[in-house]
C-alpha cells in the first residue's frame, strides 16, 4: 500500500510540466545520441551535466537519467539501419538486426526492439520500485568496511569486464584513483598532487575528464579511419511485428529482462554485458542456432530488452548505496552532489519526491520513447546521413563549451583536450577508459571508507573480512582478480569482454 | 624459426612495453607522492597513506605488462597506426592545441570560428559554402544561446569580442 500511495506521489512531481519537458528534453536527445555513431550517453550527459544547475534537482536528474535509457532505444536504430553501433550496448543487435534490414525486414526488426525495449523498461522500473526500499532499509547497516569492499568490487568486476589485458585495466582503475584524490584530503585538508596550481585546489572535475577521454578520444580516433555507412534506403513500413515474430520473440524478451535487470544490478556490470550475454542465451536455447547471424529476430529482441531491463538495474546500487555501478551512474551521481543531494540509503526516506519522482518519470520517459522511436523511425534515419566531416567539429565544439559551462573554467577546457590526446593514445595502446572513470568517482569515496574503517577499528585489518558483506564482496573480488590466471576463466572471460568505450 | 620469434619478443619497438613502462615510471612517482605526503599509522592513516599502496600497485601491473611484452612480444608503434590516417587525428590535436592557447586571450568566438573552418577543411574537406556558414553561424548560435538564455558568460578576450 505505501508503495502504490509513494508511486502515486512521484507521478505527481513526474507529471508537472517543467518535469514533463525536461523528461522530453531527455529521452530526444537520448535518443538522437543513440542514432548518431561517435557520441553516446557518457558524452551526452556530461556535456548536459551543466545544464541540470538550472533547474531542481528533480528536472536536472529526470533528464539526465532520460538521456541514459534513451539512448539504448536510439542504438537500436542505427545497428539495425546502417549496422554501425550508436552505442555499446546495441553492438550485438548489428549482428542480426541488420541481416534483417538487408532482407527487407527493417520494420519488424525495428519494431521489436522498440517494443522489447519497452516491455523491458517496465518491468525494471516495477522491480527498481520494489526492490530499492528494501535495499535500502538493509543498507542503512552497511558500515565503512562494507562499502570500500563493495566499491572494491565494483572496480574488479568491471576490469574483469574489460576487454584486453586485465593488468592494463587494472592499472587504468589505480590511476583513476590517484586522479580522484587530486586536491585537498577530505580528512586533514592537506593539498595533494597539485604541484602548486589553485586550479587543482578542488581537484580535477568530472566533465572535463569524461569529456575528453570519451568525447574528444572518440573523435580523433574517427577521424583516423573512412566511415562507412551501409544505410538502408528501402522505405520502412510495416513496424509491428507479425503473430510469428511475436511468438519467436516472447521467450527471449522475458529472458532478456529479467537477465538483463541482474545484470544491472551488479557492479562493474550493466547495459553492454547484458545484450552481450542475452544473445548468447538465447542462440544456446535455440533449437536452430545457425539461423543467428543470419536475421533471426531472437538475436534483436533478447539483447534489446536485457540492455533497457538493465538501464533500470543499475539506478539501484546507486539510489539505495550511493555507489555508481558504472560510469553513467557516476555522472548521474555527479548531477545528485552538485545539487547537495548524496543518494544512499536515506535518500529515500529523506527525499521521497526525489526518488518517486524519477522513478515514475522514467516510466513516463519510455512511453515517450516508443512515441519518438516508431512513427519517428523516418526522421531518425535523415540524422543518419549527416556526414561525419560535418558533425566531428560540432562535437569538438559542444564539448569545448560544455566543459567550459560546467566550471566557468578555461582550466577545465585544457584539462579536457589533455586527456582527449591522453585518452586517443590509450585506447591506440589497448587502455580502456572506463575503469579510469569509474575509479575516479569512486576513489575519494573508497579513500575515505578504508581509512574510517581503519580508524574505527583501530587498525585492524580484520575488520574487512569479519563482516560477512564486507567478506564476500572482498572474497568474490579475489576469485575474479586471481581466476583469469586459469585458463578455463580466461576464455570465458574473453568471451563476455567489453568495449565500454564505443 | 625461433630465432625470429625471440628477435620479435627483444625488439624495443613493442608499445606494450613503452606501455608498461609509463605505467611504472607513474607507479613509481605516486608512490614517491605518498612517501611526500607522510603515511600516518594503519590507526590512524595519513594523507599519503592510499596514494603509497595505490602506487605499490601500479608498479605490480605496470610490472606485469613489460614481463608480457619482454616474454611474449606486443605490436610494434607502426602497427598500431596501419591502415589508418595518422595525420588526421594529429591535425586535429593541432588545431585543439592551438585552440588552447587562443581560448583565454581571444576569446571563445575569435578562437572557435577558425577552429570550426580549420576542422571542417583540414581533415575530411567540406565545400567552402558550407563551410563558412557552418563555421560562423554555429559559435555565433551557441554563444547567443549561452549569453542570452542561459546568462552564462563565455571568455570574450583582450579585444572584449563576445
Amino acid at each position: 500500500m505505501d508503495t502504490l500511495i509513494n508511486v502515486a506521489h512521484g507521478f505527481g512531481v513526474a507529471l508537472m510540466p517543467i518535469n514533463l519537458l525536461y523528461c522530453f528534453i531527455g529521452v530526444f536527445i537520448g535518443t538522437l545520441v543513440g542514432v548518431l555513431p561517435g557520441i553516446g550517453p557518457i558524452s551526452a550527459m556530461s556535456l548536459l551535466l551543466p545544464v541540470t544547475l538550472s533547474g531542481t534537482p528533480e528536472s536536472g536528474i529526470i533528464m539526465m537519467a532520460g538521456i541514459y535509457y534513451g539512448s539504448m532505444y536510439g542504438g537500436s536504430t542505427t545497428s539495425i539501419l546502417v549496422n554501425i553501433p550508436g552505442e555499446a550496448a546495441s553492438v550485438v543487435t548489428c549482428i542480426d538486426g541488420h541481416q534483417m534490414a538487408k532482407q527487407g525486414r527493417a520494420g519488424p526488426a525495428l519494431g521489436i526492439s522498440a517494443f522489447g525495449s519497452f516491455i523491458a523498461g517496465t518491468f525494471a522500473l516495477i522491480a527498481l520500485m520494489l526492490v530499492a526500499p528494501s535495499l535500502a532499509s538493509v543498507a542503512i547497516a552497511f558500515g565503512p568496511a562494507e562499502y570500500f569492499s563493495l566499491m572494491a568490487l565494483g572496480l574488479v568486476v568491471l576490469t574483469f569486464l574489460t576487454q584486453g589485458s586485465m593488468a592494463k585495466a587494472l592499472l587504468m582503475a589505480c590511476i583513476g584513483i590517484v586522479l580522484g584524490l587530486i586536491g585537498l584530503d577530505s580528512i586533514t585538508a592537506q593539498p595533494r598532487l597539485t604541484f602548486g596550481r589553485m586550479e587543482l585546489i578542488d581537484g580535477i572535475g568530472l566533465v572535463p575528464v569524461v569529456m575528453g577521454l570519451f568525447g574528444v578520444a572518440e573523435v580523433l580516433l574517427n577521424t583516423e579511419q573512412v566511415i562507412k555507412r551501409d544505410i538502408i534506403n528501402a522505405k520502412i513500413t510495416q513496424l509491428l511485428p507479425t503473430k510469428e515474430d511475436w511468438k519467436a520473440s516472447a521467450g527471449p524478451v522475458a529472458r532478456g529482462t529479467i537477465l538483463g535487470f541482474f545484470l544491472g544490478i551488479l557492479p562493474g556490470g550493466g547495459a553492454v554485458v547484458a545484450s552481450f550475454a542475452s544473445y548468447a542465451l538465447e542462440k544456446r536455447l535455440s533449437k536452430t542456432p545457425e539461423r543467428f547471424g543470419h536475421g533471426a529476430i531472437e538475436g534483436v529482441a533478447g539483447p534489446e530488452s536485457a540492455n533497457n531491463a538493465a538501464a533500470g538495474g543499475a539506478f539501484i546500487p546507486l539510489m539505495t548505496l550511493g555507489i555508481p555501478p558504472n560510469v553513467v551512474m557516476a555522472l548521474l551521481l555527479g548531477a545528485f552532489v552538485i545539487h547537495g543531494l548524496q543518494p544512499g540509503p536515506l535518500l529515500i526516506t529523506q527525499n521521497p519526491g526525489l526518488f518517486w519522482g524519477i522513478v515514475a518519470s522514467m516510466y513516463i520517459g519510455n512511453l515517450m520513447l516508443l512515441v519518438l522511436n516508431l512513427p519517428m523511425i523516418g526522421m531518425w534515419v535523415q540524422l543518419l546521413k549527416l556526414p561525419y566531416n560535418i558533425l566531428f567539429p560540432l562535437i569538438i565544439l559542444f564539448t569545448i563549451i560544455g566543459v567550459y559551462c560546467s566550471s566557468n573554467n578555461v582550466f577545465d577546457v585544457y584539462v579536457m583536450i589533455a586527456f582527449g590526446v591522453i585518452g586517443y593514445f590509450m585506447r591506440k595502446l589497448g587502455y580502456e577508459p572506463a575503469p579510469l572513470v569509474l575509479a575516479f568517482v569512486l576513489g575519494p569515496m573508497l579513500e575515505n571508507n578504508l581509512r574510517k574503517s581503519l580508524i574505527l577499528s583501530q587498525g585492524d585489518l580484520l575488520t574487512f573480512v569479519q563482516r560477512p558483506i564486507s567478506a564476500a564482496c572482498l572474497a568474490l573480488a579475489v576469485v575474479l582478480l586471481v581466476g583469469p590466471l586459469l585458463p578455463a576463466l580466461r576464455k570465458k572471460r574473453e568471451l563476455v569482454a567489453l568495449d565500454e568505450g564505443a | 624459426m625461433s630465432n625470429d620469434s625471440n628477435n620479435v619478443k627483444f625488439r624495443l619497438n613493442n608499445s606494450e612495453l613503452w606501455g608498461g613502462l609509463i605505467g611504472l615510471g607513474l607507479g613509481g612517482f605516486v608512490v614517491w607522492s605518498g612517501l611526500k605526503l607522510k603515511l600516518g599509522t594503519i590507526n590512524d592513516p595519513g594523507s599519503g597513506y592510499v596514494l603509497f599502496y595505490t602506487g605499490i600497485l601500479m608498479c605490480l601491473f605496470a610490472a606485469s605488462i613489460i614481463v608480457a611484452a619482454i616474454t611474449e612480444g606486443g605490436p610494434s608503434f607502426g602497427s598500431r597506426w596501419e591502415n589508418v590516417s595518422w595525420t588526421k587525428p594529429l591535425l586535429v590535436i593541432v588545431c585543439l592545441t592551438a585552440f588552447s592557447f587562443a581560448l583565454d586571450p581571444l576569446g571563445f568566438l575569435l578562437s572557435s570560428i577558425p577552429l570550426m573552418v580549420l576542422l571542417l577543411r583540414l581533415i575530411d574537406p567540406v565545400r567552402w559554402s558550407l563551410t563558412i556558414p557552418i563555421a560562423f553561424l554555429v559559435p555565433l548560435g551557441m554563444w547567443w544561446v549561452l549569453k542570452r538564455v542561459l546568462l552564462i558568460q563565455l571568455p570574450s578576450g583582450i579585444f572584449e569580442i563576445g
